[in-house]
């Protein structure tokens, strides 16, 4: 216990000390002014929290949105689409076949199309459940699924009246293109258009996410930074008033405080920095990777069965032709202006990509993955794109030259060789840049989501509020000794 | 003091964190938050983009651009339509002179790669019109050896030489409105382009002139955009598919063309994405 029972005397009274408003809050006295003190320490405490709360909730949000959210939407509805589009494609390939099928081919195409059917409602229920918060999303899945209804009605009469005409390999009679077209229309322009719509949409989410999130981060963490110094200089003041006044060496508590803001604010700082960057890697290094390849997933398998549809159905042969070209050029743009100069441009640009993959002169979903993601794996899937191209270049020829029923049976074979099986191969290399980018968009979110707590020891939180409320009962706690002096 | 300097401080920082929550990310100019916009559309096409006697705009491309402007806050009065030819769209945007373009801009890989694509508003068909009393020209193959206008900076003479290798005569001319006139002079054979232009067209110039109807193509009507201003794409396509969700579309879509022969989708098209 302290032997001075009379406080310390006051030093020379200032001139604004002795108004009226000084005095009534009580700030000539000692006690009245350690009181001032600690309110103003409280005070930044609870400012401290404020920002620190907003920032880490900020960095919390962005995690949300690109990496169980949107991100996964993207996913999902790149599967929808892509089943949807392969469904079509199968059914063009079972109408293209007629009686010719070699064993277990037809069976095949209706296997996949089945398949595709089921991966379809998997994909549609997951990105139903993932736009829970949407209803608009929601009811445009609702409405893919009725439509998807609808589209197995019209393609399951195409084949049983395909099945009927009993018809060669190729273009079968009329009144099964008159039934497919209205199917492969429902596709096309329904079913397809919303689904690719909102996987762009997932897209445009995350980007906006992205960048407001993240600059919220780093400006919060200068803020943080700067309110971490603010309680600290505030608990300093304290601290100096107390020992000089006191004439005491150090009072415990206060420098327990202090030294307990100073980590948080060192580890809430880190924190920041870290959550940037983990959004900036799933963002730059996964999701973007994600979002292009799950296009050009779409695309491709698109203009695939454009180049079954153009020989299905010769009263559009143009129409799917150009088509064909136009989603190809999305693909991997080389400047051309028919496919004839598609098939030589696209070669030179492999070729100089192979000799020098740092300098990518091609556009187009695969140009920005070149640029992005230089390596094997994307030389592979250039060189599977190339032959597929090939492969397609062969089959217009047979048709270009009369030969119909060879191109047919070409493109609907999915042997070793075949254009259908360069078209599989060149999807597995697709899919396994997908899964590649993946892995990097997951682990990235696994970390950033571990950092900011799953679990309570180190719950954010959780540490955030017990942090603050515990440095205030610190001050209390250490200005009380002093206060009851004056008692 | 230093109690009082740093209490000072706290409550700066405070004040500070009060407003940081209002902060957002600053990127390069874009057309979301302009309070006025200029928009680019055709002067010449009936239907589409047309100057009347008055010196206002009427067609579909105008009033879509009017409803795609109001869902970006801009007053109907804050638009200023500015005529672009064909030949003249890419350069208009990329010189700044016009923010948007809506006409009858058809999205193609090539052009992609100078303009940001939001849209496609909607999906028509190229198609080729013909004098009436040609019956030789019963599709675009017959074009062979045929005088084709061809307007410059346009794609569609470009799909029927270049992209379908057709061995048509090219007759040059800077619009559509010149290749009709020059269809009824016979000085050119056919006029092909999208179905949307020619229905319009062959509305005014009635039974002298015959769509072969003969759609051959998809031609996806872009909004043409600053190459890079992905928030204004991303914000422009939201535009499109709320008005095929309220309806709009649809209404304008019966407006415009209801009373030709053409077959309307009402339904929102895929869109390009924002690059």
């Amino acid at each position: 216990m302290r032997a001075t029972t009379t406080p310390p005397p006051s030093r020379e009274p200032h001139r604004w000390r002795n108004t009226a408003r000084f005095r009534r809050l009580g700030l000539q006295t000692t006690p009245g002014r350690i009181r001032a003190l600690a309110a103003v320490v409280v005070l930044a405490i609870a400012g401290f929290y404020f920002v620190a709360n907003i920032a880490v909730g900020n960095a919390r949000d962005g995690l949300r949105v690109i990496g169980h959210d949107a991100g996964p939407q993207v996913l999902a509805t790149g599967d929808l689409y892509f089943a949807l589009s392969d469904m079509d494609s199968q059914v063009a390939s079972i109408l293209l076949t007629g009686r010719e099928h070699s064993p277990g081919t037809r069976q095949q195409a209706l296997h996949r199309y089945n398949r595709d059917r089921a991966t379809a409602n998997r994909a549609a229920i997951q990105a139903a459940e993932l736009s829970a918060d949407d209803p608009t999303d929601q009811a445009t899945v609702r409405s893919i699924l009725d439509g998807l209804g609808r589209y197995e009605r019209l393609a399951s009469q195409a084949m049983v009246l395909d099945a009927q005409a009993n018809h060669p390999a190729g273009p079968p009679p009329r009144n099964v293109i008159a039934v497919y077209r209205q199917a492969t229309d429902l596709m096309t322009q329904e079913l397809l258009p919303p689904a690719y719509n909102l996987t762009l949409e997932g897209g445009a989410t995350v980007r906006e996410a992205y960048a407001a999130k993240r600059s919220a981060v780093l400006s919060g963490r200068l803020w943080v930074a700067l309110a971490g110094l603010a309680v600290i200089a505030a608990l300093a003041g304290l601290q100096t008033f107390v020992t000089a006044r006191f004439r005491r060496r150090l009072n415990l508590a206060l420098a327990v405080a202090t030294l307990g803001l100073l980590l948080l604010t060192v580890s809430a700082v880190r924190l920041l920095s870290d959550q940037a960057a983990h959004l900036q890697a799933a963002k730059t290094s996964g999701f973007d990777s994600i979002l292009t390849m799950a296009r050009a997933r779409a695309i491709s398998n698109s203009l695939h069965a454009d180049e079954s549809r153009f020989l299905l159905d010769p009263g559009r042969a143009d129409t799917y032709s150009l088509a064909y070209l136009d989603k190809s050029q999305a693909v991997l743009y080389a400047a051309s202006r028919n496919l004839g100069e598609y098939y030589t441009a696209l070669g030179t640009a492999i070729k100089a990509y192979r000799a020098n993959p740092r300098a990518v002169r091609f556009l187009g979903f695969y140009g920005d993955e070149a640029r992005a993601h230089p390596g094997p794996a994307v030389t592979t899937l250039l060189s599977r794109f190339q032959q597929f191209q090939t492969d397609d270049q062969r089959i217009r020829q047979l048709t270009g030259a009369g030969h119909d029923r060879q191109a047919a049976m070409l493109v609907t074979g999915h042997s070793a060789g075949s254009p259908g099986y360069s078209f599989d191969q060149y999807d597995q290399a697709v899919v396994s840049l997908i899964v590649r980018h993946r892995g990097t968009f997951d682990q990235t979110i696994r970390a950033g989501d571990r950092e900011l707590g799953r679990s309570v020891v180190g719950n954010w939180s959780v540490v955030l509020p017990l942090a603050a409320v515990g440095a205030a009962v610190l001050v209390a706690v250490g200005i009380r000794a002093r206060l009851v002096e004056y008692r | 003091m230093h109690g009082r300097r740093a209490g000072a401080a706290a409550v700066v920082a405070l004040a500070l964190g009060l407003s940081m929550a209002a902060c957002s990310a600053s990127g390069p100019p874009s057309i979301v938050g302009k309070q006025t916009l200029r928009i680019g559309v055709k002067e010449d096409q009936p239907g589409l983009g047309l100057r009347l006697p008055d010196g206002r705009f009427a067609g579909f491309d105008v009033d879509v651009a009017r409803y795609v402007a109001a869902k970006l806050d801009v007053r109907p009065d804050h638009i200023t339509f500015v005529p672009v030819t064909s030949a003249t769209r890419e350069t208009a945007l990329g010189n700044g002179s016009v923010d948007l373009v809506f006409a009858t801009y058809s999205i193609t890989p090539e052009r992609a790669t100078k303009v940001t694509f939001g849209g496609p508003y909607y999906v028509a068909h190229q198609d080729t019109m013909v004098r009436a009393g040609d019956t030789a020209i019963r599709s675009v193959h017959d074009l062979k050896g045929k005088r084709l206008c061809a307007v410059a900076g346009s794609n569609s003479w470009k799909r029927v030489t270049q992209a379908l290798n057709i061995a048509a005569v090219l007759a040059p001319a800077a619009s559509y409105s010149a290749c009709v006139a020059m269809l009824r002079d016979r000085r050119t054979d056919a006029v092909s382009t999208d179905d949307l232009i020619l229905a319009g067209f062959a509305a005014r110039a009635g039974p002298a002139v015959r769509i072969v109807n003969e759609p051959f193509s998809y031609e996806r009507y872009g909004i043409g955009i600053r190459k890079g201003d992905l928030s204004g794409c991303e914000a422009v396509n939201r535009a499109v598919s709320q008005m095929y969700l309220d309806g709009t579309a649809a209404a304008l879509l019966q407006k415009w063309f209801g009373r030709t022969r053409l077959q309307l989708d009402t339904r929102v098209p895929q869109f390009e994405g924002c690059e």
